[in-house]
C-alpha cells in the first residue's frame, strides 16, 4: 500500500513537492524557534535552581534580574540575620565582566559573595573540579563552565578579571544557565573591582543583593514575608516569586513558538487539503474502480489518509533536517564568543515531525472521507 | 445464478424522471455466455450495474446464487461483489501507477489474499489472457487490446461465478475485438464462468449464444441463436 501511495504522490510530482515544500518552510521555522526556545528554557530552568533555592533580597524598586542603580547598605545584612528562621544572609555584589554585552541570554558577571557565610549558597551549583571559595580566598576565583572554557583556564591558572589577576581554584559543572557565565569571587574583591571601574562613584560598603538561606525546616515563603515586614527599604523575592518571574520568561517564548506552530498549521494544513481534494477529484474514476472490485470504505479512506500523512511526514523530516542544519551552522558561527543560541533536545528534533505527520493526517481527513464515501457507480461515470 | 425480479431504476434529473430500467424480469443461468444489446439510453449499462450490485434498484430485487440482495448493507454488498462478480469496463480502468500484475492483484488485495499467493494467481490470470510477458509493464506501455486483456485478467483473478463486461470492445479495433471476445468465450467454455456482455456492436452480439435486446428499459427480445464462429486473423498485428 505504501509503495502504491508513494507512486500516486509521484504522479503529480510538482504539485506534491510544492505542497511538501510548504510544510518544510513551516517546520523549518518551528524547528529553529523550537531550538531557540529550548535553549532559553534551559537557561531559565537552570536559573531556577539558582534563584529558587534561596530568598533574594534586593533594593526596593529592583527586580530579580537587577534593573536599578540602587544598592543595599551592608547594615541590612545584620538586620536580616536577626529575623528568626534565617540561617545566613550573604551579601553579594555583581558587576559585568566586560562592558561589551554578549547580546544574548544572561550577561557574564563577576559575582562577589561574603565568603564567611556563603558556603550554602556556593554549594547550590555542582563543582566540576577544584573547590568552592572559602573564607580568606581573596584573589581567588571559581569559574562557571562557559567562562572556564572562554578563558581556557584550569585549576591553578591565573585569569584577568577587569584588569586584576585571580587564581582559579575551582570550576563549576555546566548548568546551561546564567551561573555558567559567572565568575565567583569574594565580596571584598568584587566591591574593590566595582570601585576601580567606577572611580567617580564613591561608595561605602554596599551590596547589590543579599541572599538568604533559611534554617532547616523553615518555610521559605513565610520567612520571606517575615523579612519583608521587619526590614525597611528592601524588596524580598521569595522562591515562589522568583519562579513566577522566571516562568514568565518561558511563557513568552513558548507563546511565540505556539504562534509560529499555529501559522504553520493553518498554512500547511490548507495546502494539504487543497492538494488532496485535487488528487481525489482527479482519481474519482480510480476510486470507483477500486470500490467496484471490492475495496471497502475503510481501505479507500486509509489510502488517502496515508497519502496526506506522507506529505506531512516528508515535509516534517526535510523541515527538521534543514532546521537542525541551520541551528548547527548558527551555533558554530557564534561558538567563538562562547554563546550558544540554540539547543537541540529530542522534543525539538522529533516533535515537529510528529506534528507535521499529525497535521497531514488531519488535513487529509476531509478529502479522504470524500473519496471513501464516493458511490462506485457515480465515481465510475465521472470523466 | 442471477435473477432480477421487476427491477426498476429511476433517475431524477431536475424535474425530469428517467426510468432507465423499467420493471424488468431476467434470469441468467450459470455458465451462460450472453450479450445485452440495444440503442443508446435503452438501459443496458444501468441493468449491468444493477446485476453487478454496483447500484441498487429503485424497486424490485436482485438475487445472486439464490441470495436475496435487497436490504444488504453496503459492506455486505461489497463483500458479495468481490467474491462473486468480476467487472470489465469499456475504458479498461486500469490504475496507471500499477503495472499489469499489480492491477490484476488488486481485487485479491481487497480479499486479503497473502502476497505470494496473490502474485501467483495474478500471474496465472495473465497467462490465461496471454500477457504473462507484459506483467511488469504499466498500462501506458500497453496497447488498447492488451490493456483490456489485463482488465479481463483482473476480472477473472478472483474466480468469480459471474463476469459482467460493459462495452469491453468499445475502444478496440476489429482484430482486438475478435481476440477479446474469443478469449472470453474460451474462458466461458473452459471454466464454466457466466459472462454477460453489454455491447452495441452486432458482431460481438453475433458471437454470443443468447442475445437480450433492451428498449426503453424493458426487454424487447430475448433470443437464443447459433453462435457465429470466431475467425480472428492470427497474423494481424496487435495495436
Amino acid at each position: 500500500m505504501l509503495k502504491y501511495v508513494l507512486r500516486n504522490m509521484w504522479r503529480r510530482r510538482a504539485r506534491t513537492l510544492l505542497t511538501v515544500f510548504g510544510i518544510v518552510v513551516g517546520i523549518f521555522a518551528l524547528t529553529v524557534l523550537g531550538a531557540l526556545s529550548a535553549r532559553l528554557n534551559q537557561q531559565v530552568r537552570g536559573a531556577e535552581t539558582w534563584f529558587t533555592s534561596k530568598i533574594s533580597v534586593v533594593p526596593s524598586g529592583s527586580g530579580l534580574f537587577g534593573g536599578s542603580d540602587r544598592y543595599l547598605e551592608l547594615s541590612k545584612v545584620g538586620e536580616i540575620e536577626a529575623v528568626p528562621g534565617v540561617k545566613s544572609a550573604v551579601a553579594g555584589f555583581g558587576l559585568l565582566l566586560s562592558d561589551q554585552s554578549t547580546g544574548f541570554g544572561a550577561p557574564e558577571l563577576i559575582v562577589g559573595a561574603e565568603l564567611s557565610k556563603a558556603q550554602d549558597l556556593l554549594n547550590l551549583i555542582d563543582l566540576d573540579r577544584g573547590r568552592i571559595l572559602r573564607e580568606g580566598d581573596e584573589g581567588k576565583v571559581v569559574l562557571g563552565s562557559t567562562l572556564a572554557e572562554k578563558f581556557e583556564a584550569d585549576l591553578g591558572d591565573t585569569v584577568e578579571l577587569r584588569g586584576r589577576d585571580f587564581e582559579v581554584v575551582g570550576v563549576y559543572a555546566p548548568t546551561l544557565s546564567a551561573p555558567d557565565g559567572f565568575a565567583f569571587v569574594s565580596y571584598r574583591d568584587a566591591l574593590d573591582l566595582f570601585r576601580e571601574v567606577n572611580p567617580y562613584f564613591q561608595v561605602g560598603d554596599i551590596a547589590a543583593t543579599i541572599d538568604v538561606i533559611p534554617e532547616e525546616g523553615v518555610d521559605a515563603e513565610e520567612l520571606a514575608a517575615r523579612i519583608g515586614e521587619s526590614v525597611d527599604g528592601i524588596k524580598v523575592i521569595s522562591p515562589a516569586e522568583a519562579e513566577k518571574q522566571i516562568s514568565q520568561f518561558s511563557l513568552i517564548f513558548n507563546a511565540i513558538l505556539l504562534g509560529i506552530g499555529f501559522i504553520a498549521l493553518v498554512v500547511g494544513g490548507l495546502s494539504i487539503i487543497n492538494t488532496m481534494i485535487m488528487s481525489v477529484s482527479e482519481r474519482t474514476r480510480e476510486i470507483g474502480l477500486k470500490k467496484a472490485v471490492g475495496a471497502e470504505t475503510g481501505s479507500v479512506l486509509s489510502e488517502y489518509l496515508l497519502e496526506s500523512a506522507m506529505i506531512g511526514f516528508f515535509g516534517g523530516v526535510i523541515g527538521v533536517l534543514a532546521g537542525l542544519l541551520a541551528v548547527y551552522l548558527l551555533n558554530n558561527a557564534t561558538s567563538s564568543s562562547q554563546v550558544t543560541v540554540f539547543s537541540v533536545t529530542p522534543t525539538v528534533a522529533i516533535g515537529p515531525v510528529v506534528f507535521a505527520t499529525f497535521l497531514g493526517t488531519a488535513a487529509g481527513l476531509f478529502p479522504a472521507l470524500r473519496a471513501a464515501r464516493l458511490k462506485p457507480i457515480e465515481a465510475l461515470r465521472e470523466d | 445464478m442471477i435473477v432480477a425480479r421487476g427491477v426498476t431504476k429511476v433517475y431524477r434529473i431536475g424535474p425530469t424522471e428517467i426510468r432507465a430500467v423499467d420493471g424488468l424480469d431476467l434470469s441468467i443461468e450459470a455458465g451462460e455466455f450472453l450479450s445485452i444489446v440495444g440503442p443508446s439510453g435503452s438501459g443496458k449499462t444501468t441493468l449491468l450495474h444493477l446485476l453487478g450490485l454496483l447500484d441498487a434498484p429503485t424497486s424490485g430485487s436482485v438475487s445472486v446464487e439464490g441470495r436475496e440482495t435487497l436490504g444488504l448493507s453496503p459492506r455486505e454488498l461489497t463483500r458479495l461483489r468481490r467474491e462473486k462478480i468480476g467487472f470489465v469496463f469499456q475504458e479498461f480502468n486500469l490504475l496507471p501507477v500499477l503495472n499489469a500484475r499489480e492491477n490484476v492483484e488488486l481485487p485479491l488485495r481487497y480479499l486479503k489474499v497473502p502476497g505470494p499467493e496473490r502474485h501467483r494467481r495474478a500471474m496465472e490470470a495473465l497467462e490465461m489472457v496471454g500477457l504473462s510477458d507484459r506483467a511488469n509493464n504499466r498500462p501506458a506501455q500497453l496497447s488498447g487490446g492488451e490493456q483490456q486483456r489485463v482488465a479481463i485478467a483482473r476480472a477473472l483473478v478472483t474466480n468469480p461465478t459471474l463476469v459482467l463486461a460493459d462495452e469491453p470492445t468499445g475502444e478496440l479495433d476489429t482484430q482486438n475485438t475478435c481476440r477479446v471476445i474469443e478469449l472470453m468465450r474460451n474462458l466461458n467454455r473452459e471454466t464454466g464462468q457466466t459472462f454477460a456482455i453489454v455491447t452495441h456492436d452486432p458482431m460481438v452480439a453475433g458471437y454470443t449464444r443468447r442475445v437480450i435486446t433492451l428498449r426503453d428499459g424493458k426487454i424487447a427480445s430475448d433470443s437464443m441463436g447459433a453462435e457465429a464462429e470466431l475467425a480472428c486473423d492470427p497474423e494481424a498485428p496487435t495495436i
